[in-house]
């Protein structure tokens, strides 16, 4: 995999991290999470299919708002698969958004998918760049509609990528007092292009179907 | 006009008053030497009232001592001596007035003269007078027997503490007379209460004053009471519960469509049809939560129409109230005040 999304990374980190003490969040939601998720990679016989876990961590100051996820997802073949064996991953995924409208803002992130083994599946870094659309359903209740544009995506297996998105529905409900329900529904399309010695472009695209489901405690 | 028939003169003047204070006369030498006037006995009731003046005196008695030494040396035609003795009776009793229709020309004189050689203060006078505050004044009359720097002040007044108001800082001399307008610096009427006029005249190192108390009593005042609303406006909630309408499904709905389009859209057909697992499950929620909350009272949220109606309805009260208090100013100010003497407090009925 490429490392040179590391320090597109960090940054984002650093200031997802610093930001709260910085300008003193209007609230700040922390929690775990159940993953469903499906991945398919170059052709259909290569499919599967898993659960995993993770956190989030989410916080707003005024028109600024941050989040994110970071996942461990457990990936097995399914039936109609032609892979041998399954493998695991780590995702990271992380947002910096200012709202640019009531309803509308722009954002920026990160994504980062390790897999394990190493080659057992491509591991990609790419920056996010997009807008999310968020509506209040009524007391306590807000779902959100996000586009992102995958910029510059890396590959552990190498190629390019002429084209890449994200795009996400998410809910969040205020279950009682500071508990709140957050599930959040990811599809990721990358359409990788491969050039394997030398003898001409193939198509090795990428697509992913994942949903956070959790909960979290507003402060 | 020879001495004995000046000493009738002074016998038809203080005799009818003599009559009565020889009565009250305690010092058994001053009666007698008010006897020896009134028997015409001048030299007789002088060495009696200067002996009288050598024994124990009532500051009264002592004045009266002094009257009949004046008319005694008058009556002999001491003028000197008259005078001297006048002036120490006009300083025990500068009230003291001779009549000169019923006394003798010579001790009026002399009293006349004792009075322009001592510096008194004297009838000292406040008539009683009603007026609005600021259309009217206090008329304050009283004599100066030298020309002398004199001071009159009102001293005294209702709650707050004393109060101190210079009413005249003048030079006189003779008949004096002053108004007073009862106001403060900023126009309102001096507070109801008890004052005491003070005049206060000096001359050189002496220095005499006189004073006499009045009372100054306000008339009622019918202020405006401050609004705290308007007749006929009414608040207004500032907050209004929106109707309950299907647009939380219907946002749900569409959030929903759009990521479900958006994902069949953008399917790889080399990859196959994704899993709808994931969107099923997330869908589902906002799908859920959305009817949930369709069918959930709206929360409240604020009604700016209303918020603006409050805000006028404030300034405008606000407003008036700034006017009704510059009315009751001006009410306040123009109260009525009635000055008179003060009130009798303690006597027995």
């Amino acid at each position: 995999m490429n490392r040179g999304g590391g320090m597109p990374v960090a940054m984002v980190l650093l200031g997802l991290v610093g930001w709260p003490a910085r300008a003193g969040a209007q609230h700040l939601m922390v929690g775990p999470q159940a993953v469903l998720v499906d991945y398919r990679e170059v052709s259909s016989g290569l499919r599967y299919s898993g659960s995993g876990f993770g956190g989030v961590a989410t916080g707003r100051h005024g028109k600024l708002s941050a989040a994110a996820s970071v996942v461990r997802l457990t990936l097995d073949p399914t039936d109609q698969s032609t892979a041998g064996a399954g493998f695991k991953a780590t995702q990271l995924d992380a947002w910096v958004g200012y709202d640019v409208a009531s309803y509308a803002s722009v954002e920026v992130g990160i994504i980062r998918r390790t897999a394990d083994p190493e080659f057992a599946a491509q591991s990609l870094g790419a920056l996010r760049v997009g807008a999310r659309s968020t509506y209040d359903l009524g007391p306590g209740a807000t779902v959100s509609f996000r586009a992102n544009y995958l910029v510059a995506p890396k590959f552990s297996g190498g190629g390019r990528a002429s084209f890449s998105i994200d795009l996400g529905l998410g809910l969040d409900v205020r279950l009682a007092g500071r508990l709140h329900g957050v599930v959040d529904y990811a599809f990721e399309r990358v359409n990788r292009k491969t050039n394997p010695g030398g003898t001409g472009e193939i198509d090795a695209p990428i697509q992913q179907t994942l949903a956070r489901l959790g909960l979290g405690i507003r402060f | 006009m020879t001495t004995g028939r000046l000493g009738g003169l002074c016998l038809l003047a203080v005799l009818a008053p003599a009559a009565g204070r020889a009565q009250a006369v305690q010092n058994a030498t001053l009666r007698r030497a008010q006897q020896a006037y009134d028997n015409l006995e001048y030299r007789q009731a002088l060495s009696l009232g200067q002996a009288a003046l050598r024994e124990r005196l009532a500051g009264a008695e002592r004045g009266r001592a002094y009257e009949v030494v004046g008319f005694s040396y008058a009556a002999l035609d001491s003028i000197l001596k008259a005078v001297d003795a006048f002036k120490q009776m006009v300083l025990i009793d500068p009230e003291r007035q001779l009549d000169p229709n019923r006394v003798s020309p010579k001790a009026f004189s002399a009293f006349d003269v004792a009075l322009r050689q001592v510096l008194l203060v004297r009838q000292l006078r406040i008539d009683s007078t009603s007026f609005v505050a600021g259309q009217g004044a206090v008329p304050i009359r009283f004599m100066v027997t030298q020309p002398a720097r004199v001071v009159t002040r009102a001293i005294g007044g209702g709650g707050g503490g004393p109060a101190n108001f210079l009413v005249d800082s003048s030079a006189w001399n003779g008949q004096v007379n002053l108004s007073w307008s009862p106001r403060l610096p900023n126009g309102d009427p001096v507070p109801a209460g008890t004052y005491t006029v003070v005049v206060e005249a000096r001359l050189g190192q002496n220095t005499f004053s006189a004073s006499q108390q009045i009372r100054v009593t306000h008339g009622r005042v019918d202020t405006l009471p401050h609004l705290t609303s308007l007749p006929g406006y009414q608040y207004l909630p500032e907050t209004e519960i929106p109707p309950q309408t299907w647009r939380p499904l219907g946002l749900a709905f569409l959030y929903t469509g759009g990521a479900l389009i958006g994902t069949l859209g953008l399917e790889s057909g080399g990859l196959g049809a994704s899993s709808k697992r994931e969107l099923g499950v997330v869908g589902g929620a906002a799908l859920v939560t959305g009817f949930v909350m369709t069918l959930r009272t709206p929360a409240p949220r604020p009604a700016e129409g209303n918020i603006l109606y409050n805000r006028l309805l404030t300034e405008q009260i606000a407003r008036r109230n700034v006017d009704i208090a510059k009315e009751n100013i001006t009410r306040r100010q123009q109260v009525q005040l009635t000055v008179g003497p003060p009130l009798k407090t303690g006597a027995p009925r």
